[in-house]
């Protein structure tokens, strides 16, 4: 259990965290989600005391971090993949580490034998790979046995076994009555292993509610049609209900009908399709609305998703393949699946 | 890889584990061991020390021909002299030594991982600085003796002998052991304040070969008392091979300059994020 009270963080004049209040509870894999930049890891430094909070107070099993007789044994901590001297072997790190709190080496190889180290635990940190270090990273969080994980992007730089493998560890642990808090800046991971997701963006709490509630409460399904006559279709098809975007001449984006109502309308006007697609928001959709105003580093105008539209014509299925648009209900062809590219431009 | 299935069943201890004063040395004692730069270093000592003790002795014994000569041979500190002649080279591998065992931690994050462990961060700093400063007194020591033992069949067939059991001989050796881990203490106490492998050596070698520079130029007399006080002037009179100080006043000033410099990093840490 973790439990975070007007926490905030100030670097000079800049604010990292600000005045963040919220629980991670027991028996529950917590996502914290946010852009880089939002404050995640600043959040989770403050948790073990590695940061000194500018305001508030986090406790941890109802007590300050620093407080516990055996704080590994509390909290097991991987904040980041190379906090880990490069010229000492995994087993040196694991076993210096483990002393402290009196942990022998009986318990460091059970670490090294649950992370997959076992055939590099004696080489030297300095030549792991990215996804190694991750490994260790997580053998040392779990070297004392912690009731309570906090994992900082755990899953980066792992290959796709690693990220199944995390995964499947974290949310074995939270079903073991552990606290586990993860962070992530990629939303579609969060949905596939958090239970509950708090979203932070520019140091402040934007969401926090169980994952299904964030995922439907932020994502709208649309429908984009396009025909020489838009204009026309535009005034055929507005209601109080519904909201109709003007991409260009002859695109529309409409948003509280379903494909198949628009298509209905303009076959019974005799109304040309060109093209009649759902847009089912994506989880990164439903992202970037909720961060929208929180990015802390956004880029330029360019959006690779436009760059790929010429692809998305000759093979509509494999940039349809990550997007979760149906074609069931397509009416007019051909269909045109290009990634949620005009998106960029509203 | 299948993930963890009967892992609950850990090999922990049944008493709840904590975090102790002893495992935090022993913690600091792997730390130590476990890293090349250690190995290395202490190893350098030990050659430094025998090298340049039978380098010194050797050629003060082929250049006995004059008076001056037989009246070295008759001091009684020659054999001191000839043990401890490595230390003014020892100390700069010291120095680094110490700045590295805390700076290391800092450059590479592993200093988080530490503090994660001992949220309370100075007992770190504390095992730190007992596990380097014996290690380096018993390293030094080591050669220090090896060095007495491999000049003195020279010495004696020169015509001098010496007794370890004599006061005279032993307190110096000892001494000079002493002041190598205290040099490499001060030495740990600015890398822990500068938290940078460069900045620390920087400081300490600084502080032991340019700062008297520095003082002896300046042509006014203060200065020059001033300079008798640096570390690096102090560490001699330990080992009874100047006469600015007694041993025992030379000792109290180093370790006024380790509490000094703890003290402020000991603040520091506390205080900083990290």
């Amino acid at each position: 259990m973790i439990e975070a009270h007007s926490l905030s963080k100030k670097y000079g004049p800049k604010t990292a965290v600000d005045d963040v209040t919220f629980t991670v509870r027991p028996g529950l894999v917590t996502g914290f989600l946010g852009p880089n930049g939002a404050g995640k890891s600043t959040t989770m430094r403050m948790i073990v005391g590695l940061d000194r909070p500018s305001g508030g107070s986090v406790t941890v099993n109802g007590k300050v971090y620093r407080d516990h007789a055996a704080p590994l044994h509390e909290v097991g901590v991987l904040l980041d993949a190379k906090a880990i001297h490069q010229g000492r072997s995994a087993y040196s790190h694991l076993l210096a580490l483990g002393a402290t709190h009196g942990i022998g080496a009986s318990r460091v190889h059970e670490v090294i034998e649950m992370t997959g180290l076992d055939t590099v635990a004696k080489k030297r940190v300095g030549g792991f790979s990215l996804g190694m270090g991750q490994r260790l990273g997580i053998a040392a969080a779990m070297l004392g046995d912690p009731s309570t994980l906090i994992l900082d992007e755990p899953v980066n730089g792992l290959d796709p076994e690693g990220v199944m493998w995390v995964r499947e560890l974290v949310r074995f642990l939270a079903s073991e009555g552990r606290t586990v808090l993860l962070s992530s800046h990629l939303m579609s991971e969060m949905a596939q292993t958090a239970d509950h997701i708090i979203v932070i963006g520019k140091g402040r709490i934007i969401a926090d509610a169980p994952v299904v509630d964030i995922v439907s409460s932020a994502t709208t399904a649309s429908v984009r049609a396009v025909s020489p006559r838009a204009a026309e279709m535009a005034r055929l098809l507005n209601s109080p209900d519904v909201t109709i975007t003007s991409i260009d001449g002859e695109t529309l984006e409409i948003v509280g009908l379903t494909s198949a109502a628009v298509g209905e309308v303009a076959a019974t006007n005799g109304i040309v399709l060109h093209e009649l697609t759902p847009l089912r928001g994506s989880l990164e959709d439903a992202y970037m609305n909720l961060t929208a105003d929180a990015v802390e580093y956004r880029t330029g105008v360019f959006d690779p998703a436009n760059a790929l539209q010429p692809a998305a014509h000759a093979d509509p299925a494999k940039v349809d393949a990550p997007h979760e648009h149906t074609h069931a209900a397509s009416h007019a062809a051909p269909t045109h699946a290009a990634p949620s590219g005009p998106e960029a431009l509203r | 890889m299948s993930t963890a299935t009967a892992r609950r069943s850990t090999t922990l201890p049944a008493s709840p584990i904590r975090l102790t004063a002893g495992g935090i040395i022993r913690s600091e004692w792997i730390k130590l061991r476990s890293l090349r730069s250690t190995i290395w270093a202490y190893a350098v000592i030990l050659v430094l020390q025998i090298a340049i003790g039978l380098l010194v002795i050797s050629f003060t014994v082929n250049n006995l021909d004059s008076s001056r000569g037989q009246a070295i041979l008759q001091s009684p500190e020659l054999a001191t002299a000839g043990a401890t002649a490595g230390v003014v080279f020892a100390q700069l591998v010291v120095s680094v030594l110490g700045v590295l065992v805390i700076s290391g931690e800092y450059s590479t994050g592993q200093i988080r991982s530490s503090f994660a462990a001992v949220p309370k961060r100075l007992p770190v700093l504390w095992a730190k600085l007992a596990v380097f400063g014996v290690v380096t007194f018993v390293v030094s020591l080591v050669g220090i003796l090896l060095a007495y033992a491999v000049t003195y069949p020279i010495l004696a067939n020169a015509g001098h002998s010496s007794n370890l059991s004599d006061s005279a001989v032993f307190l110096p050796i000892i001494g000079a052991a002493g002041y190598l881990a205290l040099i490499g203490m001060l030495a740990l106490g600015l890398g822990a304040i500068l938290r940078s492998t460069a900045g620390g050596i920087a400081a300490s070698l600084g502080l032991l070969l340019v700062v008297p520079v520095i003082f002896t130029l300046i042509p006014v007399d203060w200065a020059h008392s001033i300079s008798d006080w640096l570390p690096g002037s102090v560490g001699p009179a330990i080992y009874q091979m100047s006469t600015t100080f007694e041993w025992w006043q030379a000792l109290l000033i180093m370790i006024g300059w380790i509490a000094v410099v703890f003290a402020a990093a000991a603040t520091l840490i506390r205080r900083r994020d990290a």
